[in-house]
């Protein structure tokens, strides 16, 4: 210690707020837990869901989901428990009077530190999306980075460290941290235990990134652009909580002047009635046609309008095409409907063309959605058949092989039945020489059939099957036995006998006995 | 004067901890001695704003810290170690004591240098990108010294500053008081009435929450004559005052 370097002494002045703040910005970013805890976060994300992602099939909306519902999971434990610990930090250091003493205004000192967190918090984020977009981008065939799911999960955070860092900094105890680590999670993973239907004010919590009755549904933003509505009301929520939790941390006496009080007060009342008001527009909230939850006052028509692509064709006997976002479908597609194709080119009311087309959702009473497609399956001159991919459904992920397979069972027997004219009120020949063609493509075995088996689900209301499902006749059915006869025949027969009475097959003209 | 206190009290719970102080104190060193208990540190922490007082009158460098403006002002213009200075290991010296300038809102261009200052002052110049858990105590001691004086304080507030530092160490602290003490008033709490023989203009004695002797060391020295309890001079005069004042 020396006594002779002392500074020259002048008045205190004021500080350059910016400059100083920007200083005290700097040095919390260096001394900030969740510094520490940001590689936990994005490993907890990666264990947990990082590599599933990666796994499931290279479609925006997909991808963008899954992340969105991971990313704020996998994060809300360490991010708002390293919150908490930060909140924490000026009684767990016993530094509250020598911080207290100090010009600067406590809520000044706190958003320092909150804002510190909640910067680390949203780098490791952006890292993950940047991950999970850029290896997305390499491996999709067409769309573009969905960014409301990304910024409505971003919105969590400052929200998760806000909640966070005012339980460390209001109840200073040794066990707030874990136990604000362990609320954050099942508080987020509970609340959407109590969404029933697409009005439901609970959908306005962060991991809802979706009609979530439904699931991650990868045809979603797809067809038509990827509604805003949810995620506006969840970031408005977010963002209100957000201020109102910061701006309550102000409130306490002591905490700076009286107009700073006040200002406090006007901050979280402002950030409550943003919060209110985005979960009473949440739970106006209605599934629309295309899978998406429009907000009415939120929505903008414009976004109703369908995307404009041009659908990439293969080269079958009946061209498949497919929307490019599901170009990388097109070879299993076209070998697993080759068969069917094969047997109906040509035939007189055959589909010129088979194409992809959107999914029509519609709420049903409960958590039910139905799913399928608007107007007939067959449509248009030259008629185009359209149909729903599996894939462009929600559910499970499926390997290439079950995707074939599901396209064959599935979409198969509905084209075929779109030129037989088979479907419910049909007549049995119509049955029979659908049966008969698909013995033929091998969609259904010949032998191996159980009684009254379905082998085919055909989602698109409106199509030819009975009740949506291709039922194979019973074998020695008197039905089973004409498919069985009529499949037998030689494909120049077969074909030639379609040509020349398929129309009157169509209009039911034909009985059992008069098949071949 | 730079501290003006009238009647002053402050009561936790059912102990009064300061009862009805009396204190004016100008530019200068003045020294605030007493047992374990006296009521120093609440005395010190009222002067220091950290906690109001129950009753009483407290203007410090000419302004009533009750209002915010005026208690802002005088906690920019203010200096204040802890008897327990609580800190996060993680910091580095200098980034504890730049912490702590950027707190009192000083004006960001002048705190590298004033950082810089601060800590060649009390000694750690060279060990000023070292880590606060890595510090001994004596050096963590000086660590809450500079950061109680990179604002070049009007009022600085020192609670038990030499406890935990080597005699030489404590040697120049005393300068550095000295030298500080020139220009503002250095209110130093302290066990060790060496150090108030050795920096202090002014001393004033605290016992059960009241000043029961406000003088000149030297005039404490006095008050010690043909007392037999101490081993110095100073001793001697404070432990007269104290039985003195004791039934």
């Amino acid at each position: 210690m020396t006594a002779t370097s002392a500074p020259a002494r002048s008045a205190p002045v004021t500080s350059r707020p910016g400059l100083s703040t920007a200083r005290l910005l700097r040095l919390e970013l260096r001394h900030n837990a969740m510094l520490w805890m940001m590689p936990v976060a994005v490993a907890l994300f990666w264990v947990t869901a990082g590599r599933k992602i990666m796994a499931t099939p290279p479609l925006w909306s997909l991808r963008a989901a899954n992340m969105r519902l991971s990313a704020v999971l996998a994060f809300a434990s360490p991010v708002a428990g390293a919150a908490a610990w930060m909140g924490l930090r000026e009684s767990r250091r016993r530094t509250i009077d020598l911080v207290n003493i100090t010009a600067r205004p406590r809520p000044a000192r706190l958003f320092a530190t909150w804002a510190a967190t909640t910067c680390w918090a949203l780098v490791a984020y952006l890292a993950c999306v940047g991950v999970v977009y850029g290896v997305t981008a390499q491996q999709a065939t067409w769309g573009g980075p969905l960014w409301w799911p990304a910024v409505a999960a971003g919105a969590a955070l400052p929200a998760l460290t806000a909640l966070g860092f005012a339980a460390g900094t209001l109840v200073p105890s040794r066990f707030t941290a874990p136990l604000v680590a362990l609320a954050a999670f099942f508080v987020l993973a509970l609340s959407t235990q109590l969404i029933n239907g697409s009005q439901s004010y609970w959908q306005v919590s962060p991991i809802v990134a979706w009609p979530w009755e439904l699931g991650p549904d990868p045809g979603v933003g797809t067809f038509y652009a990827y509604l805003p509505d949810l995620p506006i009301a969840q970031v408005m929520f977010l963002a209100g909580l957000t201020v109102a939790v910061l701006g309550a941390l102000a409130l306490p006496t002591g905490a700076g002047a009286r107009s700073v009080r006040r200002s406090a007060v006007a901050v979280t009342a402002a950030g409550l009635l943003a919060a209110g008001t985005a979960v009473a527009l949440a739970g106006t909230g209605r599934l629309n046609a295309h899978g998406m939850i429009a907000i009415p006052a939120l929505h903008d028509a414009a976004s109703d309008r369908p995307l404009r692509y041009t659908p990439v064709c293969g080269h079958t006997a009946i061209p498949v095409c497919l929307n490019p976002a599901y170009a990388s479908y097109l070879p299993a597609t076209e070998a697993a409907l080759t068969p069917v194709l094969g047997q109906i080119a040509g035939l007189p009311g055959a589909p010129a063309r088979i194409s992809q087309a959107a999914a029509t959702y519609r709420q049903e009473p409960g958590n039910s959605v139905g799913i399928g497609l608007t107007g007939p399956a067959t449509s248009g001159s030259p008629p185009v058949f359209r149909m729903i991919l599996p894939a462009q459904l929600p559910g499970p992920a499926t390997t290439a092989s079950e995707q074939a397979s599901q396209v064959r069972s599935t979409i198969g027997p509905s084209i075929v039945a779109s030129v037989t004219g088979d479907g419910p009120g049909a007549s049995r020949a119509q049955h029979a020489v659908t049966t008969a063609l698909l013995m033929d493509a091998r969609v259904v075995p010949r032998h191996l059939l159980a009684p009254g088996t379905p082998v085919a689900r055909n989602s698109a209301p409106g199509s030819a099957l009975a009740g949506g499902r291709y039922v194979a006749p019973p074998p020695g059915s008197p039905v089973f036995a004409a498919a069985k006869r009529f499949a037998a025949l030689p494909a120049s027969v077969r074909r030639a006998w379609l040509t020349r009475h398929l129309a009157a097959l169509r209009a039911g003209h034909i009985r059992l006995g008069q098949l071949p | 004067m730079n501290v003006e206190i009238t009647g002053l009290t402050r009561r936790f719970g059912r102990t009064m901890a300061v009862a009805g102080v009396d204190l004016r104190a100008g530019p200068g060193v003045f020294g605030l001695l007493g047992p374990n208990g006296a009521g120093k540190t609440s005395l010190l922490r009222i002067m220091a704003t950290a906690i109001p007082p129950t009753s009483g009158r407290l203007r410090l460098l000419g302004r009533d810290p009750r209002s915010h403006t005026p208690r802002r002002e005088i906690r920019r213009r203010l200096g204040y170690l802890p008897q327990n200075l609580g800190y996060s290991g993680g910091f580095t010296v200098a980034e504890f004591v730049e912490y702590f300038a950027l707190l009192k809102e000083m004006p960001a261009a002048r705190i590298p240098l004033a950082v810089a200052a601060a800590v060649d002052r009390v000694g750690l110049g060279d060990r000023s990108k070292a880590r606060l858990r890595t510090l001994s105590g004596g050096m963590l001691r000086r660590v809450g010294i500079a950061q109680a004086i990179v604002n070049d304080p009007e009022l600085l507030l020192l609670d038990e500053p030499t406890a935990g530092l080597d005699p030489e160490q404590r040697m120049t602290f005393r300068a550095l008081l000295r030298d500080l003490g020139q220009h503002a008033t250095i209110v130093v709490s302290t066990h060790l009435v060496e150090d108030v023989g050795a920096a202090c203009a002014q001393v004033a004695l605290m016992d059960q929450g009241k000043i029961i002797f406000h003088g000149t060391p030297g005039e404490l020295t006095a008050r010690g004559a043909g007392h037999d309890t101490g081993d110095a001079p100073l001793e001697r005069g404070y432990s007269a005052v104290l039985a003195a004042a004791r039934p």
